[in-house]
């Protein structure tokens, strides 16, 4: 319900008044809102996704008709040469692996961790227990530009500079706080009784977590790997200063250098920027409800 | 482990650290007074400021409208939705790339666009200009963001119902009046949210500008997040990239107090609760 949903009001109000007209007026004034609404999606829709279309046209078009004038949107002939070419480039498929493997490493042990974590914070009493908020806000809400320094000094006295090891530690400190808080949130919800009665029937702790507990948690678990997965995918400044030369690169590294002795390719550039899309496009797509329900909850509590 | 970091930031940042041993000597304020005695910061300041201001007011002003289409509740237009979604799941280094690609000059998609429908005047070299590449860039980052802004806004305009709509204008509230009083006030919470989530994103934010332009024509694009980086690790100068990088928590710090003392206090750890 927005100001654009009423516009059609005054005509209603009129209508009640003069038997007559009333279906044709309120008609119109639909049909109008109708059309309103329509242009008005349809121009932030062209504004999203004209730009897109370019990029994947220009993946998809042989090497002459990218700078055939007048530009050419729709590729004829459709070529798949520049992801051939994407998927023989050693430098991309190099970025492509390091990425992947740092992207599991930090979802699995942010997963662990944060089940850990997440259930001491959530079941037990300590002294210490409101930092966890803190160091939630502050890693979410202090300039990451501010700890490259200290990180980079860091990774150098731990000989994990240029590791991969190295940036999957980086990251953990990013997604720690946030995947502690998510699933300790989600703990708190869950009844306390279903775990008593299962200790009571003999059962240990950590099977009590994997048998009982994990089972039920299962949202905030896809919702803590999601989100550290895109981290560490999406993520440039930490993977461009505390990764040297092309062997510990990750693909947002690799594609923001993409260049060679004859410029860029913006066929194979596109081609690969394509790939890489595809996980963060589906895990965003798929995660915007959550991500938008947590955020905007205590909000409307509040 | 955030503290210890920045902690240690505030070591370095009055010290002079020597390298390849990172041995550090004291050197009291001397770093912030050659930042502060630098004449490009000032500059560096005002051009970061009008970055995160255009950002923020960019997208928020997108991400409002595209919302309010959204939430009329046409039928048919929650395909439409999904795809303005598009921008936003997508890697930020691959957005600045397709923007770098598409304001290409002369052989760019706008530019070629523009001289075949007879406006060659307004083509021009959109990145290589210093006048042009700030702004360039602010609508390539408000583009990736916008749509963030509108699922937020969507989210909390879920929470008014239809009535106090309906009631309102059957008292005779014209539409801006429904705006101001029943849109505005309902979706004040997850303003305040988004406000201080795209202001630390814009201050922080390095993949965008460093793809697209690297701080560059003639340090036209280059804000404080760039000059850390180039600071510290292009001109290997970390007790000043420290400094840099105390200076702008501080003002990190500073927003965040003006807008808990605005906001009355408390929204913010709502909004984590």
């Amino acid at each position: 319900m927005t100001p654009l949903e009423t516009h059609g009001r005054p005509a209603q109000a009129r209508g009640l008044t003069a038997a007559g007209p009333r279906i044709t007026k309120k008609q119109t004034a639909r049909v109008g809102r109708y059309v309103l609404v329509y242009a008005c999606g349809l121009f932030f829709v062209c504004f999203s996704v004209v730009p897109l279309i370019w990029g994947v046209s220009t993946a998809l078009k042989t090497t002459n008709d990218q700078y055939a004038y007048p530009p050419k949107w729709i590729p004829d002939p459709v070529t798949f040469e520049h992801f051939i070419s994407v998927l023989h480039n050693a430098a991309i498929i190099r970025g492509f692996v390091n990425t992947v493997i740092v992207a599991t490493s930090t979802t699995a042990i942010a997963l662990a961790v944060g089940i850990l974590g997440g259930y001491g914070f959530s079941r037990f009493r300590f002294p210490g227990r409101n930092t966890l908020l803190w160091s939630v806000l502050f890693t979410q809400l202090f300039p990451r530009v501010v700890v490259i320094v200290p990180f980079f000094i860091t990774l150098r006295h731990l000989h994990l500079m240029n590791t991969l090891p190295g940036l999957v530690l980086v990251y953990l400190m990013v997604v720690f706080p946030v995947s502690i808080w998510l699933i300790k949130g989600f703990f708190d919800s869950l009844p306390v009784e279903i775990e008593e009665a299962a200790v009571v029937d003999g059962c240990t702790i950590p099977r009590l977590l994997w048998r009982i507990v994990l089972p039920m948690a299962k949202p905030a678990l896809v919702a803590v790997a999601m989100y550290s997965f895109i981290l560490a995918w999406n993520e440039f400044l930490f993977a461009l200063v505390f990764t040297q030369g092309l062997d510990k690169r990750l693909l947002s590294v690799a594609l923001a250098f993409f260049i060679d002795e004859n410029g860029i390719r913006w066929g194979d550039l596109m081609a690969a920027s394509l790939l890489m899309s595809i996980p963060a496009v589906i895990v965003f797509t798929f995660s915007q409800r959550l991500l938008v329900r947590g955020l905007s909850e205590g909000a409307l509590r509040g | 482990m955030m503290i210890y970091p920045t902690l240690q930031t505030l070591r370095f940042s009055i010290s002079a650290v020597r390298l390849p041993t990172f041995e550090t000597t004291f050197v009291g304020l001397a770093n912030f007074a050659a930042v502060i005695g630098d004449s490009a910061t000032g500059l560096l300041l005002e051009r970061t400021i009008w970055w995160v201001v255009g950002t923020v007011v960019l997208r928020f002003v997108l991400g409002f409208l595209a919302a309010l289409v959204f939430n009329a509740k046409v039928r048919g237009t929650t395909w439409m939705r999904v795809l303005v979604l598009l921008p936003w799941t997508i890697p930020a280094v691959v957005a600045a790339n397709l923007w770098r690609w598409i304001l290409q000059s002369d052989s760019g998609i706008l530019d070629q666009s523009l001289t075949a429908w007879g406006l060659t005047g307004w083509a021009r070299n959109w990145l290589g200009n210093p006048h042009t590449a700030l702004p360039a860039v602010m609508i390539a980052y408000s583009w990736a963001g916008f749509p963030f802004i509108m699922l937020l806004i969507l989210a909390g305009l879920r929470g008014v119902p239809g009535e106090q709509y309906e009631a309102a204008s059957v008292d005779g509230a014209n539409w801006w009046q429904l705006f101001r009083f029943i849109t505005v006030p309902a979706v004040k919470g997850v303003l305040a949210i988004a406000l201080i989530l795209e202001t630390v994103s814009a201050v922080n934010s390095f993949d965008t500008l460093t793809v697209m332009t690297g701080g560059g024509p003639a340090n036209a694009t280059q804000t404080w997040s760039l000059a850390i980086y180039r600071a510290g690790f292009v001109d290997f100068n970390l007790g000043g990239a420290s400094a840099l990088s105390v200076l702008m928590f501080l003002g990190a710090l500073v927003l965040l107090a003006v807008y808990s003392a605005a906001n009355r206090g408390g929204q913010v750890k709502q909004a984590w609760r």
